[in-house]
């Protein structure tokens, strides 16, 4: 199986995190999407004709886009139906999340791709869209700790809504986008990189380790006065 | 923006699980909080000292904080550097220590304040409340104010707070408004409800969804984007941008406890009379002065992030001059002692992949202390104990919580002692590291041996009690002083350390015998005539340091970076 | 914004882009000014526009240089980039969110590797920076950092394993770096990568690298790829640096001996005035106004 990738793209990180978490082999075809523009050369748009990674290449089809290839990568590989559940409830909820990821990926996403080549951004619109996305993000999952749920979608585990969301959610700084104001966000970004197999890329840092089940003696803060 | 005086609600307690590090922002000034794994909430500037980076974005290791950029740690409750790991063989100054703000925790939120001294003087009205999800609203805190008032009815209460207000429209029942101003564009609205620790979800819903509408109200005309105003910090401390400077750091300590931890061998364990101990490193000693005016140095065998007690433990030597017979006869519990900050001439390097800690009898105080700062971070390491018999091991109590990886040796005669010193030692290999304390004869042991096993000498480090060298001080030179621009002469019969202070050069120093490396200063140019027991045979041969108490000058000058 | 015509930075030669990246015409920034670079079909003219004044042009590396004001009549060479066996890429521009000189700093620091770059520059528990020198060459003008080594785990793509490597540093201008590090390749030689920062305002670049490598198993493809991992590692940390501009005070940060080459470059930055991505040492104001 042969991931045509680009490193800096959140899209491609999708499935490059799934293939890791999965523990699925595959090969990494590097397409040197900026400064090389090899995703408009010919050979590559004879994969993908809208010129656009990740392409997912294996002996029984090719995909492209990162939804469609974390759809058949689940279907195939996670015969629990865990990262794209089956019942009618959670795999709805799921593909809406699904959505919001596409909201963000057109927004912020693309809004970070400009300013990381140099470029100026035309407007701020799509960073005032990702504040109002992740305002909604922030009140889902604050309430979501309420009851006792980590992720997106109510499961004791998480779904392909935390693979499809967590990219441009954790690159938006890069965007310009502050998530000072996001707490449960910060907290839940924290949960996903502790996903056994969780795998980095450049702009995002590891998450401390998770504390010991036995606790230190407990103290109490005090004033300093 | 102008800054008001008083506590200020930063987070809310359910913001800071263990292992987290949260971004606040307060007037302009952005801090890391974290909680550690003691519970302690730590209010940090939102900047490592070291090259700016901000700490919100670094690791909470659960007892210290580590930054992204260059690992450098800093110890909970004190922000003091303890270890930097580009340099693992050299202790931090001491008195590298992040910005700190005080630290509230009361209500459900932690709060803090710009002022210094100021004591917590928040009242709150009696009941359960609980608190609820904090909204950020992109207008001032004066705006929002008035706002609040005007379209949700509020009422100031002032009593409670300055920007206190009572609302009875977010939903069925009371709820109580505070105002965190972030920055001239920002305020972050957090509610307390009535009602206590069942919080109804569906009140928590229907207030959350009313302050989601008022907010949309305020911003209507408002950008969602940041107001990028200039950062505010404080310059680092000017001894930073000086050599080590003397400080006059003696501390007043209470005893809390005092017990035997071996045969001949007193335990103490002291608490700070006001606030609370400073940070300290793994090896790190403190000198005790005595009512009978001596000063003694005694490790701190803590693991990391302590900050509320020290143990240390004292062997009653019968011919003392009047240290140890005095803390093994006379003190008692709750006597007042008078103790330096801690200083570390044993530093532990961290970048080893297997640390040996040897150690003989009452030697395994720095090395305890050492052992559960590897432990901590789960790096290899073996603590070997060589004693006369099992009841000669101290604070053997405290061994056990770090087994299997301690080995006890007891009851061997010297040329026992020696082989199993070589079969524990072994061959070296690359990432091994070795620290021995314990009588002189015995680290000489470990040092010969290792050398004849291979080992480089700078992978086997040591911590010397005694300086048994004779001093000769017949010599008389003159020193310059690079950066304090000064010549001075040093006459025979007088130490180098004394002609310097006689100066007026701060410089620290503990024994005065040229075994602890206190007053250790920079050789710019000269030869040194060392006369110590500190440096080793490398730094000595490299003749960049000196030891000011004891060594002297080969060469009729010394420039000196001082 | 310091736009005067006293600050030094803006008489130095900056880059705007490389040849191969312009299709026609770039807009970018330059200190604050939108700047335009045309490029003829055959590469053959090459003209940069500050509205509608001509500015001057010099070719070098691939790269297309500018400047504001009226810069020196050379820039800096890196002779290893003319060998014929050499690969010349660059991978870049990326824009990043900070001061030139920040960015400069970094590349010129080792410590970080084995926290920011980890397991392919450097790992835990080798975190030791072993004492190099740092002298500032008067005739050139410019900072050189030797005898630097650092133990790293996959140094380049053509190192196979963990070794200890050994870097030269070179400043040869205020806003650009070059590193020389033993080639995987070929351990007699050094692999040269440099950061040619251009300055859009005192607190964004674009940071165009640049790569002289000896290697025959790559693709440029390949090549950038990894240069643009290591450098997005450093992204992030440079944009949460705050300030963003360097602070050229002594006491506004703590260097320790492993910082010398940064010591050095604060203080060279401050003798030459420069007062463009910094913030002045107090009672050195040099020739900066910010407002
Ligand atoms: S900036 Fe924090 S360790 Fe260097
Ligand atoms: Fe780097």
């Amino acid at each position: 199986m042969r991931l045509f990738d680009y490193e800096y793209s959140a899209e491609c990180y999708k499935v490059r995190l799934l293939l890791s978490i999965l523990e699925i082999d595959h090969e990494i075809v590097p397409v040197d999407v900026h400064p090389g523009r090899e995703n408009e050369s010919a050979e590559f748009l004879a994969l993908n004709v809208l010129g656009e990674v990740p392409v997912l290449v294996s002996d029984e089809l090719i995909l492209r886009g990162a939804n469609a290839i974390l759809v058949w990568l689940s279907r195939r590989f996670d015969p629990e139906a865990k990262w794209l559940p089956n019942e009618p409830m959670p795999a709805a909820v799921c593909q809406g999340w699904l959505t919001i990821a596409d909201r963000l990926a057109a927004g912020v996403g693309t809004a970070r791709m400009t300013l990381s080549r140099g470029e100026t951004l035309p407007d701020k619109r799509a960073t005032s869209e990702a504040h109002r996305l992740l305002r909604a993000v922030d009140e889902h999952l604050w309430f979501a700790e309420r009851r006792g749920d980590d992720w997106l979608v109510p499961l004791p585990h998480p779904t392909l809504a935390e693979i499809a969301c967590f990219p441009d959610i954790a690159l938006c700084e890069e965007a310009g986008v502050s998530r000072i104001d996001y707490p449960a966000i910060r907290r839940w970004m924290d949960r996903v990189r502790r996903i056994e197999r969780f795998t980095l890329m450049s702009g995002i840092f590891p998450a401390s380790p998770p504390a010991p089940r036995t606790p230190v003696n407990q103290t109490q803060t005090e004033s300093l006065s | 923006m102008a800054e008001l005086s008083g506590w200020f609600p930063v987070a809310a307690s359910h913001d800071l699980p263990l292992r987290h590090v949260f971004q606040a922002k307060l007037f302009d000034r952005e801090m890391a909080i974290w909680r550690a794994d003691d519970g302690n909430v730590n209010v940090w500037e939102n900047r490592c000292l070291h090259r700016g980076v901000r700490l919100s974005i670094g690791v909470n290791e659960g007892l210290e904080l580590k930054c992204q950029y260059h690992g450098w740690r800093y110890a909970n409750k004190t922000a003091g550097c303890i270890y930097i790991p580009a340099h693992p063989a050299n202790a931090p100054a001491r008195q590298i220590t992040n910005r700190t703000y005080p630290a509230v925790e009361r209500f459900g939120l932690v709060w803090t304040t710009l002022e210094k001294d100021l004591s917590f003087d928040v009242v709150w009205p009696d009941g359960d409340w609980s608190v609820l999800r904090a909204i950020p609203v992109h207008a001032g805190p004066d705006a929002v104010a008035a706002a609040l008032c005007k379209v949700l009815g509020a009422v100031p209460r002032p009593d409670i707070h300055a920007f206190a207000y009572a609302l009875s429209t977010l939903c069925e029942a009371p709820v109580l408004a505070l105002l965190q101003p972030q920055d001239s564009g920002k305020t972050v609205i957090r509610c307390l409800l009535s009602g206590g620790a069942q919080m109804e979800r569906r009140l928590a819903v229907q207030a959350n969804a009313t302050l989601t509408r008022f907010r949309n109200i305020v911003e209507a005309d408002a950008s969602l984007e940041p107001v990028e105003s200039e950062p505010v910090f404080e310059p680092v401390a000017s001894e930073l941008a000086e050599p080590p400077a003397a400080s006059p750091d003696a501390m007043t300590v209470r005893v809390e406890r005092k017990w035997q931890v071996a045969e001949g061998i007193t335990g103490l364990t002291v608490v700070p009379t006001t606030g609370n101990l400073p940070a300290f490193q793994p090896g790190a000693h403190i000198d005790v002065t005595l009512p009978t005016g001596v000063k003694r140095q005694y490790s701190i065998t803590d693991g990391p992030g302590t900050w509320k007690s020290w143990t240390i433990a004292v062997k009653n030597e019968p011919n003392s001059r009047g240290g140890s017979r005095f803390i093994a006869e006379t003190l008692r519990q709750g006597d007042l002692l008078s103790v330096s900050e801690p200083r570390n001439n044993f530093p532990l390097r961290r970048d080893a992949a297997e640390t040996l800690l040897i150690a003989g009898g009452i030697g395994v105080t720095p090395l305890l202390a050492m052992a559960r700062a590897l432990a901590a971070v789960r790096s290899g390491f073996r603590l070997h104990v060589f004693a006369r018999s099992e009841t000669h091991v101290p604070l053997a109590d405290q061994l056990d919580g770090l087994l299997p990886a301690v080995t006890l040796h007891l009851a061997l005669d010297p040329a026992q002692v020696a082989q199993r010193l070589a079969e524990v030692i072994g061959p070296h290999a690359p990432g091994r590291q070795i620290y021995a304390c314990g009588p002189g004869g015995m680290t000489q042991s470990v040092l010969a041996i290792a050398e004849e096993l291979g080992w480089p000498e700078e992978a086997v480090h040591f911590e010397n009690f005694n300086n048994d060298h004779v001093i000769d001080t017949s010599s008389a030179f003159a020193v310059d002083l690079a950066r304090s621009a000064l010549s001075i002469d040093v006459p025979a019969g007088q130490s180098l350390l004394s002609v310097l202070r006689a100066h007026g050069v701060e410089l620290p120093s503990a024994c005065e015998r040229g075994a602890c490396g206190t007053c250790r200063a920079e050789v710019i140019e000269g030869t040194p005539d060392h006369q110590d027991a500190y440096l080793s045979r490398g730094e000595r041969a490299s003749n960049r340091h000196i030891i000011t108490c004891v060594s002297r000058s080969r060469t009729p000058r010394l420039v000196l970076d001082l | 914004m310091n736009r005067t015509e006293s600050e030094p930075s803006r008489h130095l030669w900056h880059p705007v882009a490389t040849v191969a990246e312009v299709n026609g015409t770039l807009n970018t920034m330059l200190m604050g000014d939108a700047v335009t670079v045309r490029v003829a079909g055959d590469h053959s003219g090459i003209v940069v526009f500050h509205g509608d004044r001509k500015l001057p042009v010099i070719v070098r590396f691939g790269f297309i240089w500018t400047s504001l004001g009226s810069p020196p009549s050379d820039l800096f060479e890196i002779p290893e980039a003319a060998e014929a066996d050499r690969r010349n890429v660059s991978a870049g521009p990326v824009g990043v969110a900070t001061s030139a000189p920040r960015a400069i700093e970094n590349f010129l620091d080792m410590a970080h590797f084995p926290f920011v770059h980890t397991d392919i520059l450097g790992a835990e528990p080798h975190t030791e920076v072993k004492d190099y020198d740092v002298e500032l060459k008067e005739t050139e003008n410019e900072i050189l950092a030797t005898r630097c080594r650092f133990f790293q785990p996959m140094a380049a793509l053509s190192a196979a394993g963990g070794m200890e490597v050994d870097y030269v540093y070179r400043v040869p201008h205020p806003f650009c770096a070059v590193l020389y590090k033993s080639s995987g390749a070929d351990a007699r030689r050094m692999d040269v990568i440099a950061i040619f920062a251009q300055p859009t305002s005192e607190e964004s670049i674009r940071a165009h690298l640049f790569l002289s490598m000896i290697d025959t198993t790559h693709t440029d493809s390949e090549m950038r790829r990894f240069q643009q991992l290591i450098f997005g590692q450093d992204k992030p940390i440079l944009e949460n640096q705050r300030p963003r501009r360097l602070p050229l005070d002594p006491r506004s940060e703590t260097p320790i001996r492993a910082d010398l080459s940064s010591i050095v470059y604060r203080r060279w930055l401050s003798s030459r005035n420069i007062g463009y991505g910094v913030i002045p040492a107090a009672g050195q104001s040099g020739s900066a106004v910010h407002g």
